[in-house]
């Protein structure tokens, strides 16, 4: 089945939360009010309640004055996603489409995801002591309906759909963006991590979105889940194993050579 | 053949470790296990019947923490109180020497219970001596990377990241000690003593002055001399 994901182009974004509001209806997620941070952005990051944010970047264009970045921000479905390769509960799979899918049932809520995820995405909801995040709407999208986000969004900005086809609506778009006026205009998400299923059309370079740019699982993510996991922890067999020989060698040992004395004497 | 000797209280004895060090020993006995169970439950796979033990993963991973602060009670305990004696431990760990060196090889034939004959050891041998630096530092490590990822929010990123596999090997070193360090301080033959030493404070003297030569003629040798003038 090919990859069903979402296209998000910057340069159709007004910023309106549609997206957000919506993703907070269907997913029955109760609101959560953060102090005002001095910007139009609802809140500092994703949280337990907000799988999805739309981020305000401002900044001083010296000919056109104060302008902003938007970006929605939520998971981005990566390919080959740290989160499910660090979850010691199996919480996390891939669905045939293409979204990172998290099962609340099977979470113990250890954050490890959280501390694993290049973009810091899955976050910990105290209440139910479970991680959360964007599921890419998988109840929808199965029911044959598009993500919430998608349909909601006003000005086309969200689309969804087979990601070969969004690929190339989105090249299209940023050689269009490129020639008229965005001459850093670029994808993400086409390589980044081996492929992310969410796809952005950004109308500057990506760090100007407070996007990384050029996400990585860390070294110790990588070390720690493909070495010490899988070898380092046989000493400890080793070490019973090794009690467990001596135990039998030194009783028929002592039987031939006679027994420790009084007092532990040889 | 008994499991261990047989406690003799006829015998001279000497005190080999205090209250507090076994106060000590026995409180990171207790939170130690409890912390190794329950954390096993994450390093392994397919094992919710240890889980389930502790009232399911929840469970598992309150008694985790509530183990973590008891142990780190112990630790202020042990280091605060008994000062004294951590220094004189350390101070030991640091006489290793050609002795402890020639003991840790010659070690693996006494192990499998072949006679060996051992230079003389100060209060603690030589690998008394490895173990008392890998482990306490394993545990230290497990302290600081257990509360780094108990309190994530707190710290930087990175730090929580490194703190997850230094987590796992400190965990691994540990219990490998933990597991040597319980059937030789039990059930090995050569060890003879040792248990009654921390179970009950104190070892037969001909067994201190014939394991322990060195630290018993500095301890007592010369108390000994003074009873008999």
């Amino acid at each position: 089945m090919a990859n069903l994901t979402n296209l998000y182009d910057v340069s159709k974004c007004t910023a309106c939360r549609g997206c957000q509001v919506a993703c907070k209806d269907w997913n029955q997620l109760p609101a959560v009010i953060e102090p005002f941070k001095g910007n139009y952005q609802t809140h500092k990051d994703t949280n337990g309640d907000t799988f999805t944010i739309v981020k305000f970047m401002e900044y001083e264009d010296p000919v056109d004055g104060v302008q902003w970045n938007f970006l929605k921000y939520q998971c981005m479905h990566c390919f080959d996603p740290a989160c499910m390769k660090v979850c010691p509960r199996q919480a996390y799979s891939k669905t045939e489409w293409g979204a990172t899918f998290h099962d609340p049932d099977k979470c113990i809520g250890c954050q490890y995801c959280t501390y694993a995820c290049p973009f810091e995405v899955p976050k910990y909801r105290k209440r139910e002591d479970k991680i959360t995040k964007c599921t890419l709407c998988v109840d929808r999208v199965e029911a044959g309906l598009t993500p919430a986000c998608a349909r909601t969004c006003p000005t086309g900005a969200l689309t969804f759909g087979p990601r070969d086809e969004l690929l190339q609506v989105a090249e299209e778009r940023v050689k269009f963006l490129r020639v008229n006026g965005f001459p850093n205009a670029t994808i993400y998400g086409k390589l980044e991590l081996g492929g992310l299923n969410k796809l952005y059309v950004l109308t500057d370079t990506p760090d100007k979105f407070d996007l990384p740019l050029n996400p990585k699982v860390s070294g110790n993510t990588v070390f720690w889940q493909d070495w010490i996991q899988p070898y380092f922890g046989w000493l400890i067999p080793l070490a019973l194993a090794g009690s467990a020989t001596s135990f039998i060698t030194t009783r028929i040992l002592a039987s031939k050579h006679g027994a420790h004395g009084e007092g532990g004497h040889e | 053949m008994a499991l261990i000797p047989e406690y003799r209280a006829d015998v001279p004895r000497v005190e080999r470790f205090n209250f507090l060090a076994r106060f000590s020993h026995w409180g990171h006995t207790v939170t130690f296990l409890l912390c190794l169970f329950t954390g096993l439950v994450l390093f392994l796979d397919g094992v919710n019947w240890l889980a389930a033990i502790f009232g399911g993963y929840a469970g598992a991973g309150l008694v985790h923490r509530i183990a973590a602060v008891g142990m780190t009670i112990v630790i202020v305990i042990g280091g605060v109180f008994g000062f004294k004696g951590v220094i004189e431990w350390i101070k030991d760990l640091l006489r290793f020497g050609k002795n402890d060196i020639i003991f840790v090889m010659k070690f693996p034939l006494e192990f499998l219970g072949f006679p060996v004959k051992m230079p003389p050891q100060t209060r603690f041998n030589g690998g008394e001596k490895g173990n008392s630096m890998l482990t306490p530092t394993s545990v230290m490590l497990l302290v600081l990377s257990g509360y780094i990822m108990w309190f994530p929010a707190i710290f930087p990123g990175g730090l929580v990241r490194v703190a997850y596999w230094t987590h796992d090997i400190a965990m691994v070193l540990a219990t490998f000690m933990v597991c040597m360090h319980g059937y030789l301080g039990s059930f090995h033959p050569g060890s003879g003593e040792s248990f009654w030493g921390m179970w009950k404070g104190t070892v037969r003297a001909d067994w201190a002055q014939h394991h322990h030569a060195i630290w018993y003629e500095e301890a007592y040798g010369d108390k000994d001399q003074d009873k008999t003038e």
